[in-house]
C-alpha cells in the first residue's frame, strides 16, 4: 500500500466512515453528504456494505469540497475517518493519511494502532446513545462530533437533512437524533481544529 | 477550503437517479425493465417520475418482455428506454438486433455488476449486420450526459444505443446539475407508426426483411440489410469518440474504459508528478471503437498498457489498432466482489498503481539484461 504516504494536502475532505450493519453508518453518510450539497458544497457518498442488514460490514466514504470532486469513489487514501465498530475497521491505519483525524466509538473500539500518526479524538457514542434513551443513534452522536470537530456545516443543517432522509417509518426517531447530534458535538467542545 | 459555493441548483443524487433524471429531460417517455442489482434503482426511479411526467413506466414480467416492450413503443415514435445489468442484457439480445435492423430507436441501459460484458456491448449476442452504439461514462456527470447523447443518436440514426455503466456509476451519490441538453435538430420522423396512415391506403410497416406490402413493395432483405450495413459503416466513421492526455511526451500509455479510467487518470497524474512519462487514453464509445486516434497516440508509445476488469476483451481491439503490438501489456484481470455483485480488489488505486509500475519495471529488465 503506497498510496497513504505523505503528499500535498488534498483540497478536498475525504472521510471514511467505518462500521456495522445497525449502527446507521449509511444514514449518516448521507445526512452528511446531503446538509454539504444543501449548503452549497459539492458532495459525494460512496457506500459498501454486505447483503446482512445487521453485524455485517457496513462502509461508507463522504468527500466534500468547494469546486468539483476529483477524489475517485474507492479512496485510496482519507483525510478523516470515524471509526464506530472495531469488527471491521482494519483499513483505517494504512489508508488515513498522517496527521488525519481518527474519531473513534470508544465504547467499543479500543484505542489501538493509529495513534502516532494520527489526530485521534475519543467519543464513547454508544455508552452515550444509551444514556439518551436511544442507543441507534449512535451514529449521530459521532457525526456530531465530527462536525464540530471539522466545522463542515451548521449543526442545523445536519438536523434538516437527516429529518428529510428519515424513512416515515422512522420519523418518530428524528427528536433523539437531533440530540445525538448536539451531545456529540457538546462531547468534543475545546478540541477543534484550529482554522 | 476557500468560501465559493456552487449553484443552489446541484442536488445530490444517486446515478442511477441522476441517469433516469437524464433520460426524462431528454424526452424519454417510456421505459420498461425487470429488476436486477445494481440497475433496479433506475427501474425504480423510472416507475415515480414517469408518470408524473406524462410517460409510462412497465415492471416487465422479465427482460426479454421488457426490451420487447421497449422496441414497441419505439417503433411509435416515442422515446424508448429498457435496461438490466449484464446477465439481463444477454436476454435482450435478440430484440436489439432486431431493433438494428428494422431501425427502430431505443437506448438500452446496462447498468453492469463490472467489465466483463465489453463483448457484449461491442460485438453483441444478436443476428445479422447490426452494430450497437455504445457509450462507456467514466463518471456519474458524464453518465447524464451520454444519457442525452443516446436518447439523440438513437432517433438520429433510427437504432438502438447502449449505456454500458456499473455499481459505481449505479449507487455513488454526487453532487449533479441536471438540464436539458439541445442538440441538433433531427430528422423528421416520418417512419414512426403513429396510426395517422391507418385506412389510407398509406399505412406505414416496419419490419425487419422489409418486403413491405403487396400493393406497396419494399427494399427485401438484400438490399434493406445492404442499405442498413452501408448505414453503420458511416456511424463507424462520424461516432468515434475517446479521449487522451499526456500521449504526446510519454513512454508508457494506459488505455482504458468506463469508471476504471477515472482511476487510471489518478494514478496516471500520481505518478507523472513523480516524474514518470506516462499518459493515457480512453475510448468513450466502445462502438465504434475510436481506433485511428488510438493508432494516432500509439505512434511512439514504447509500453501500451491495458487495464480493464476482465480477461482481456478491449485488449482484443487494441491489439487491431495500437501502432506497434509487441509493446502491449495486460494489466487488468478478472476481479469480482464477493457478493458477485460489483467489482473487486483490483480497481483501486494502489494495486492500479502497482501493477503499472511492475509492467514498467519488467520491460526495463528485459532491456537491459
Amino acid at each position: 500500500m503506497t498510496s497513504a504516504r505523505p503528499a500535498a494536502p488534498p483540497a478536498e475532505l475525504q472521510l471514511l466512515l467505518i462500521g456495522i450493519g445497525g449502527q446507521g453508518i449509511q444514514l449518516i453518510g448521507k445526512t452528511l453528504a446531503q446538509a454539504a450539497t444543501n449548503t452549497g458544497k459539492h458532495a459525494m457518498l460512496a457506500a459498501d456494505y454486505g447483503g446482512e442488514m445487521r453485524g455485517g460490514p457496513s462502509n461508507a466514504s463522504v468527500v466534500i469540497g468547494t469546486e468539483p470532486l476529483r477524489s475517485l469513489p474507492i479512496l485510496p487514501s482519507a483525510t478523516a475517518a470515524i471509526v464506530a465498530s472495531h469488527k471491521f475497521a482494519g483499513p483505517v491505519p494504512q489508508r488515513l493519511r498522517e496527521g488525519g483525524l481518527l474519531l473513534r466509538n470508544s465504547s467499543v473500539v479500543d484505542s489501538g494502532a493509529g495513534r502516532e500518526h494520527h489526530r485521534v479524538v475519543e467519543v464513547p457514542a454508544t455508552a452515550m446513545a444509551t444514556e439518551l434513551g436511544a442507543p441507534q443513534a449512535s451514529g449521530f452522536i459521532l457525526l456530531g462530533a465530527f462536525n464540530r470537530l471539522t466545522g463542515l456545516v451548521p449543526e442545523a443543517e445536519l438536523v434538516t437533512a437527516m429529518t428529510a432522509l428519515l424513512p416515515p417509518y422512522r420519523a418518530q426517531h428524528a427528536t433523539k437524533n437531533a440530540e445525538a447530534l448536539s451531545a456529540g458535538a457538546a462531547a468534543v467542545a475545546g478540541q477543534e481544529a484550529p482554522r | 477550503m476557500n468560501t465559493a459555493v456552487a449553484k443552489p441548483s446541484m442536488q445530490l443524487l444517486e446515478g442511477a437517479t441522476a441517469i433516469a433524471e437524464s433520460a426524462i429531460l431528454a424526452g424519454c417517455r417510456f421505459f420498461a425493465g425487470y429488476p436486477i442489482s445494481p440497475f433496479t434503482p433506475l427501474l425504480e426511479h423510472m416507475s415515480r417520475a414517469l408518470p408524473e411526467n406524462g410517460g409510462v413506466c412497465i415492471n416487465a414480467e422479465s427482460e426479454i418482455e421488457g426490451a420487447n416492450m421497449a422496441l414497441g413503443a419505439g417503433a411509435t415514435g416515442a422515446m424508448a428506454a429498457t435496461g438490466s445489468c449484464g446477465q439481463g442484457l444477454a436476454l435482450m439480445q435478440e430484440t436489439i438486433a432486431e431493433a438494428a435492423l428494422n431501425e427502430t430507436p431505443m437506448v438500452v441501459f446496462n447498468l453492469a455488476r463490472n467489465q466483463q460484458d465489453y463483448f457484449q456491448a461491442t460485438r453483441g449476442g444478436g443476428w445479422g449486420d447490426y452494430r450497437t452504439i455504445a457509450l462507456a461514462p467514466k463518471d456519474i456527470p458524464e453518465a447524464v450526459e451520454h444519457t442525452q447523447l443516446l436518447f439523440h443518436l438513437s432517433r438520429r440514426y433510427r437504432a438502438p444505443t447502449l449505456l454500458y455503466g456499473d455499481p459505481l456509476l449505479a449507487q455513488t451519490r454526487v453532487g449533479v446539475h441536471l438540464r436539458r441538453i439541445e442538440f441538433d435538430e433531427l430528422p423528421p420522423q416520418d417512419w414512426a407508426l403513429d396510426g395517422t396512415g391507418g385506412g389510407t391506403g398509406e399505412s406505414r410497416q416496419i419490419w425487419t426483411w422489409a418486403m413491405g406490402k403487396a400493393t406497396n413493395p419494399g427494399l427485401g432483405p438484400d438490399g434493406h440489410w445492404q442499405q442498413v450495413a452501408a448505414k453503420f459503416d458511416r456511424i463507424a466513421e462520424l461516432e468515434q469518440r475517446s479521449e487522451q492526455r499526456y500521449a504526446e511526451d510519454a513512454d508508457t500509455l494506459v488505455v482504458s474504459f468506463g469508471s476504471a479510467a477515472k482511476f487510471i487518470e489518478h494514478v496516471v497524474e500520481e505518478l507523472r508528478a513523480e516524474g514518470h512519462r506516462i499518459g493515457w487514453f480512453r475510448p468513450i464509445s466502445l462502438w465504434p471503437f475510436p481506433g485511428p486516434a488510438l493508432a494516432g497516440a500509439t505512434a511512439g508509445i514504447k509500453r501500451v498498457l491495458v487495464f480493464e476488469l476482465n480477461a482481456g476483451q478491449m485488449l482484443e481491439d487494441v491489439r487491431q489498432y495500437a501502432r506497434d503490438r509487441d509493446a502491449i501489456r495486460f494489466i487488468g484481470g478478472v476481479s469480482i466482489h464477493e457478493s458477485g455483485l460489483s467489482y473487486g480488489p483490483l480497481l483501486d488505486a494502489p494495486e492500479i498503481r502497482a501493477r503499472i509500475l511492475a509492467a514498467i519495471a519488467e520491460d526495463s529488465t528485459r532491456s537491459t539484461s
